[in-house]
């Protein structure tokens, strides 16, 4: 007997549903709670925005009232993806201002977003509540000043790390005096200055703000005056942390921030002023999450500070904390799950603080919880390594980052193979790696026979042979996202496991001995990928086939062969190669 | 409209259930259903409410459901509010503890009568065990045939994990 529900009652139910996972198994019940589910699914990600197409979205979810997209692939972090390669969410901005008239929220992430972008989307969502831009660029103030002057219901605009050089801080005077509905803002990325008073009454008229991340240029002297007006802030990003020492200024900050009753997140801290941090101390106790990485904080301050953040959970700081200021970490921040060492002097050579392996073991010894490390450092071994494991099976996440390419174990002398085998081997549910040091095919063949969780995996400058990339391809059955630079691995791997490749979103290879031949191959092999070829030298048939390419970028998609794609991008499907346009 | 200062007898609403059988409830229990409610407003309630879709079974377990929230608002307006929905969530849980025939009963009940929060237990309740599920087992918890071809679900398969995820 079949329960027949009234169709509100079945939608009723899906309501309650909020994962994807779970609406899709809905959605494949049967055609009927397949048309159903698709008219109440309200919230959209898409991890490539080149996997699917705007018509498809709409076609087949004609309500949404929240998207997530992800454009470029990783690696344009590091500037290995060249400038209009692509990623443009105009086409999508387009598409749903007429379909989505109800949309309430986007959220953007390595996407090329224009001023004509923004302001379709400040006149075209009349409810629109939400905008989170993270490592997005091509917008100017004039975007932004359309978003803050039309949207009167915008709670949320987040402009985390995107580009914003040249951009003034003027258009924070278009949200108009009316407008009192500010939540969360993040304009930490601004370079340039912004009129302090207009910030200040923007402040003071949002009752309900709650996230606020300043820019460098808002000084230390006048920060108590804006915190006056947000004792409820919950996440406070400061701006530049210096001045010169007096009394009356470090007791008007101190009482500022004795006010914050709710503070659980802090960052900011550029150009900081030693004086001035014991203001924060009070504050410690209740942080979860604490973000030093702008600013240089010397070993001694920075454990002054960590010993009173009891109830620390994530931690991002430069190296100059020093092993022994992680020693400090370890045992004063037991609940501590995420931890990011970053590297004040990348490219010196010479190591300038004492921050090594052992910092990371002694974290890994004395955070029992800790899940997710990403750790730039100058040298390894593979005993601090299984040690790390053994330490801590439960890692979910684990960068690596030893700022030499192919580093051996700086006791032995040896690969690092054992000790990221340890990793894999130890950490069952490890789900995200990076490599580096000197790596052999040992070390893939470790990962392919025991990271079964393993969803994304870096590598760079790593293992002797396509060996290498055949153990990671045919092993590791969650991979989804791979991502390799100057590594030796090419045609053959990646042929014998073209298959696999319908299995992950994407894989991106640079600097890599993968011939264009072998790219045709792949092409026409699998008619459902999208094989793009990178190559600034000019058209790949102007030299010969075994040529390896520059870069290549690899990923499945139900949208077919992208149009939008500059003189320098090959893509291949089926049969044919599309006409390669020299860009001028 | 009475003239007496004497409080007066709460009124009381007769129903009846598909299979005959008679309740009386207060009139503030019955309220608590918007189709009861709209059917006093219009005059129907002088007489007994047929319910022709619920059995005496579910209405039993309708009104126990609408007596005990009831009850627990009058008398927790003292206690405060954080009291008040502690009592009411243990009293949820417990009532939700049924065999599935009988829980999605009661959805249909809920839905009939038009009682939000009874309805909002309810479906929740189902949304948690379709949680995690397998397409096979919702299926089954449904008793749904699958009228997808192979292909199809194929296609809706990649679909997903492609574009959607």
């Amino acid at each position: 007997m079949a329960y027949a529900f009234p169709e509100e009652v079945l939608e009723h139910v899906f309501s309650f549903l909020s994962c994807d996972k779970d609406r899709n198994s809905v959605s494949l019940v049967c055609k009927s709670w397949y048309e159903l589910e698709r008219w109440s699914r309200h919230r959209v990600f898409i991890g490539n925005c080149y996997a699917a197409s705007p018509e498809i979205l709409i076609r087949r979810f004609p309500e949404v009232r929240a998207l997530e997209m992800k454009g470029k692939p990783h690696f344009a972090d590091f500037n290995l993806v060249p400038e209009g390669w692509g990623a443009y969410v105009y086409p999508w901005i387009v598409a749903m201002s007429t379909a989505y008239p109800l949309l309430e929220e986007i959220r953007l992430k390595r996407m090329v977003v224009s001023d004509e972008c923004l302001v379709l989307i400040s006149k075209s969502f009349k409810n629109f509540k939400v905008l989170v831009l993270t490592s997005c660029e091509g917008f100017t103030a004039d975007g932004l000043a359309s978003i803050a002057a039309n949207c009167r219901n915008l709670r949320e605009l987040d402009l985390k790390e995107s580009d914003m050089d040249d951009i003034s801080g003027q258009w924070l005077s278009h949200f108009p005096d009316s407008y009192t509905s500010l939540v969360s803002l993040n304009i930490s990325c601004l370079l340039s200055e912004v009129v302090f008073s207009t910030l200040e009454r923007l402040i003071a008229r949002s009752p309900n703000l709650r996230i606020l991340r300043l820019n460098r240029s808002v000084p230390l002297e006048k920060l108590p005056n804006l915190l006056r007006r947000a004792p409820q802030l919950v996440e406070l990003g400061v701006g530049s942390y210096t001045h010169e020492v007096r009394n009356d200024t470090f007791s008007n900050l101190v009482s500022a921030f004795s006010a914050l009753k709710q503070i659980r997140d802090l960052s900011g801290f550029w150009d900081v002023a030693p004086a001035y941090l014991p203001a924060i101390y009070p504050l410690c106790s209740g942080i979860t999450s604490l973000n030093l990485s702008y600013g240089t904080i010397q070993s001694p301050e920075l454990i002054n500070i960590v010993s009173q953040c009891s109830n620390l959970q994530r931690l991002w700081v430069l190296d100059h904390i020093e092993d022994s200021g992680l020693e400090a970490v370890a045992m004063s921040c037991k609940d501590l799950q995420e931890l990011r060492v970053f590297p004040s002097e990348p490219y010196r050579v010479e190591p300038n603080v004492s921050l090594t392996e052992q910092g990371l073991v002694s974290v890994s010894h004395g955070c029992t919880k800790l899940q997710s490390v990403l750790y730039f450092c100058r040298r390894m071994s593979n005993a601090a390594l299984v040690s790390i494991a053994r330490n801590r099976p439960n890692l979910i996440r684990f960068r690596l980052c030893i700022l030499e390419p192919r580093v051996p174990d700086y006791l032995t002398n040896q690969p690092l193979d054992s000790g990221f085998g340890a990793i894999v081997e130890i950490c069952k549910d490890l789900q995200r790696l990076s490599l580096s040091g000197l790596l052999t095919d040992q070390c893939f063949k470790y990962i392919g026979t025991y990271a079964k969780k393993l969803e994304m995996l870096s590598i760079a400058f790593a293992g002797d042979s396509d060996l290498g990339l055949h153990h990671v391809l045919s092993g590791c059955h969650s991979l989804r996202k791979l991502e390799i630079r100057d590594s030796p691995f090419g045609d053959k791997a990646l042929l014998a496991n073209a298959a696999k490749l319908e299995t992950m979103r994407s894989l991106w290879m640079s600097n890599c001995p993968v011939s264009f031949g072998a790219c045709k191959l792949l092409g026409q092999k699998m008619p459902r990928l999208n094989v793009e070829v990178i190559d600034e030298r000019g058209p790949p048939e102007s030299r010969p086939q075994e040529c390896p390419v520059e870069k290549l970028y690899i990923y499945r998609t139900v949208a077919g062969r992208r149009r939008d794609f500059p003189g320098y991008v090959c893509t291949i499907n089926d049969d044919s190669i599309s006409p390669v346009r020299f860009s001028g | 409209m009475s003239s007496s200062t004497e409080p007066q007898p709460e009124k009381k609403i007769h129903l009846r259930s598909s299979d005959g059988e008679s309740f009386e409830i207060g009139e503030v229990v019955a309220l608590e259903s918007v189709t009861i409610k709209h059917m006093i407003e219009d005059g129907c309630a002088d007489t007994i409410i047929p319910l022709p879709n619920v059995t005496a079974k579910i209405l039993s377990k309708v009104i126990e459901y609408c007596s005990r929230h009831v009850a627990v608002a009058e008398g927790g307006v003292a206690l405060g509010e954080r009291v008040v929905d502690d009592e009411l969530k243990a009293f949820d849980k417990e009532f939700v503890n049924v065999d599935q025939h009988t829980l999605f009963e009661l959805i249909l009940a809920a839905n009939y009568l038009n009682i939000k929060n009874l309805l909002d237990l309810t479906c929740q309740t189902v949304a948690d065990s379709i949680k995690d599920k397998s397409v096979e087992e919702v299926r089954k918890i449904f008793n749904i045939e699958n009228d997808y071809t192979e292909e199809e679900e194929e296609e809706i398969r990649k679909e997903y994990a492609w574009a959607f995820k």
